[in-house]
């Protein structure tokens, strides 16, 4: 058993998601032109990491006080409401340990996913930080059933170029309100 | 369909029961209909002119609370040529407007408008052309019941054993209310009543949720969420109950060694969240904070609602192999916000990290029942074994992993599915409800 850092996730995190999912309105205006090509190189590394299932270099690229979050609601708070999940680093870490363990039968046999990234737009942030939007679904293939799960990102990048980093991974579903087929990869 | 009661036999349950569209249809009727069926939570229609859309069975409702403040289930259906007339999820509407040709009701279900009166044949009477309701409804601590069967028993009688069960669930709150928030949405190919079996299965969690147990083992150690069931889950004082009626029960709560929050594995927040309840309340802090984590019960109300840790599972036939699982959050009223907060990340634990892992196997059964040759589904354990006990009050209880809990709900759904049961609606006016508690 591996020591954990404690839970990163305070009032003040939940306010920042909260102001993050709001912060399209009013519209920000057209997204920074110059920020792009090193958003896309992260978003399009990241995507190929994720088909790779390379679930433990994938989480290296996350901040210690990260959150990788899918909402139900896309405007709600998660202080009151449940979201499909709302992990912590620690929370990653179990998911990521729980297909390890070779018994998470959902992922038995595991699903081939292949992920269209597009629409990719980024702002700067105070801090160095860099916010990203794009659309993107995520094309599932398990035992005979092609499942496509198509979102709206939200990133805040703790850092781009050759060690970017994620702070804020938010998959809004577009269906997240409908009868989603169960998931057990990772979105 | 034919002979029932050979497809349901003491030990074992004919693959036709999952299978066969025929008994399904029937189910629609007699048990979606015939029995009390969970609808709403009083939460959820809280103040006068709120409404929740529903379902019982196939049938879209409407669940109202009229400006009175009583309560309405509205069957979703124009009276005139049969559209739905709303289409939200849950807001606040005094009228209900069809869309197709304007005809316009109360919340109460009667026919206010129609466009265009002249025309209308001279024995044309709004009074006649309300929406159809639910003629029997029945709330016990907020839930809320309805049956289209005027012969069915109250609901206290309904419920029996389990009223007092539910109570227990209810009064964690410390205000004694809950408050049902909002829902994760699921949907599998299978049977509904594989996640009834599921429900009352204390013997597959050590198999099905392998996963889930070594990984808190591996990470976070000690004698973590499910590591009850590790290994020999009897030798722990676990039991599953048959509740009658179909209900059932399991308890996991002899199976701890610690308390409920020492037990809940670590979720977002834990650290934060603990420490400012534990500056608020002081000495209190420990109580407080073990109304966070799940009940460690399963109860289960035949034939819809499955209560699980903290939350409500709707189970949602949608056809002989598909089924919506709806997973509701349940808030404590009356415990600190940061209970609740901490309930919510709680509340998406198990359905996110476990939950898939049942739907999966769910689907493999149902992949299974397809070999018409291979005719049964055995439910035998713990049949005629001495570690059985009946209570007073008809309660059968025996070790977790006995499959007794499956065996009763099903002589249940064989006894609804076997009886003549007669189905009304009702108009505006004409409804009861009933408060079993």
């Amino acid at each position: 058993m591996a020591p954990q850092a404690a839970s990163p996730v305070d009032d003040r995190l939940y306010q920042r998601l909260v102001d993050l999912l709001s912060a399209g309105r009013p519209d920000p205006g057209p997204g920074h032109t110059e920020l792009r090509p090193a958003v896309e190189q992260a978003l399009h590394h990241e995507a190929r990491l994720l088909d790779d299932r390379c679930y433990r270099d994938w989480l290296e690229r996350f901040t210690d006080d990260c959150v990788y979050w899918v909402p139900l609601d896309p405007d709600g708070d998660p202080r009151g409401q449940v979201s499909y999940l709302l992990d912590d680093r620690r929370r990653m870490e179990d998911r990521i340990g729980l297909l390890e363990t070779g018994w998470a039968h959902a992922q038995e046999p595991p699903s081939r996913t292949c992920r269209i990234v597009s629409n990719t737009e980024a702002w700067p942030l105070d801090g160095g930080e860099t916010l990203a939007r794009c659309s993107t679904v995520v094309w599932e293939h398990r035992k005979d059933r092609l499942t496509p799960f198509a979102s709206r990102n939200d990133y805040v990048f703790a850092s781009l170029g050759d060690e970017w980093s994620i702070r804020f991974k938010i998959v809004r579903l577009v269906d997240s309100r409908g009868d989603v087929r169960k998931f057990s990869f990772v979105l | 369909m034919n002979a029932l009661d050979a497809l349901v036999q003491p030990d074992r349950v004919h693959r036709s029961i999952y299978t066969d569209a025929d008994v399904f249809n029937a189910e629609m009727s007699k048990v979606f209909g015939g029995a009390w069926v969970y609808l709403a939570h009083e939460s959820q229609v809280p103040d006068p002119n709120d409404f929740l859309a529903s379902r019982m069975g196939l049938r879209p409702l409407i669940i109202t609370r009229d400006s009175d403040g009583g309560l309405h289930a509205l069957f979703n259906r124009c009276a005139h040529r049969a559209s739905i007339v709303c289409q939200a999820e849950c807001g606040s509407a005094r009228r209900f407007q069809c869309s197709y040709h304007g005809w316009t009701y109360s919340n109460r279900g009667d026919l206010v408008n129609v466009p265009y009166p002249e025309g209308y044949p001279a024995d044309f009477h709004k009074a006649g052309h309300g929406l159809a309701q639910v003629p029997r409804l029945g709330t016990y601590r907020g839930l809320i019941f309805g049956t289209l069967n005027l012969d069915a028993p109250s609901l206290a009688e309904w419920l029996g054993p389990a009223g007092p069960l539910i109570d227990g669930f209810v009064d964690r709150s410390p205000s004694g209310r809950i408050a049902v928030r909002n829902c994760q949405r699921m949907i599998y190919r299978g049977n509904w009543k594989l996640a009834w079996d599921n429900a009352g299965d204390g013997l597959h969690p050590t198999f099905a949720h392998r996963s889930f147990v070594i990984l808190n083992e591996r990470q976070h150690g000690g004698a973590r969420s499910l590591s009850q069931f590790k290994a020999s889950p009897d030798d722990t004082g676990m039991y599953g109950a048959d509740l009658g009626n179909g209900h059932m029960f399991v308890d996991q709560r002899p199976g701890l060694h610690q308390s409920f929050w020492e037990t809940q594995r670590p979720v977002p927040g834990r650290e934060w969240y603990a420490a400012q309840i534990e500056q608020a309340c002081g000495d209190d802090a420990a109580d407080v904070l073990e109304v966070a984590p799940g009940s460690m019960i399963n109860l289960s109300i035949f034939p819809n609602l499955l209560i699980k840790g903290n939350h409500f599972e709707t189970v949602d036939p949608v056809s002989v192999a598909e089924t919506r699982l709806h997973t509701w959050m349940v808030a404590a009223e009356g415990a600190p916000d940061e209970v609740n907060v901490l309930r919510m990340r709680i509340a998406e634990d198990f359905p996110s990290l476990g939950n898939p892992d049942d739907l999966e196997l769910f689907e493999r059964c149902q992949e299974g029942l397809a070999i018409a040759e291979v005719e049964w589904v055995d439910m035998s354990k713990g049949l005629g074994h001495d570690a059985e006990e009946v209570s007073a009050d008809g309660v059968v209880r025996a070790p977790v992993t006995y499959e007794g809990p499956m065996r009763g709900y099903l002589r249940a759904w064989l006894e609804l599915m076997s009886s003549d049961v007669k189905l009304t609606t009702a108009a505006a006016g004409e409804v009861t409800c009933e408060v079993a508690a």
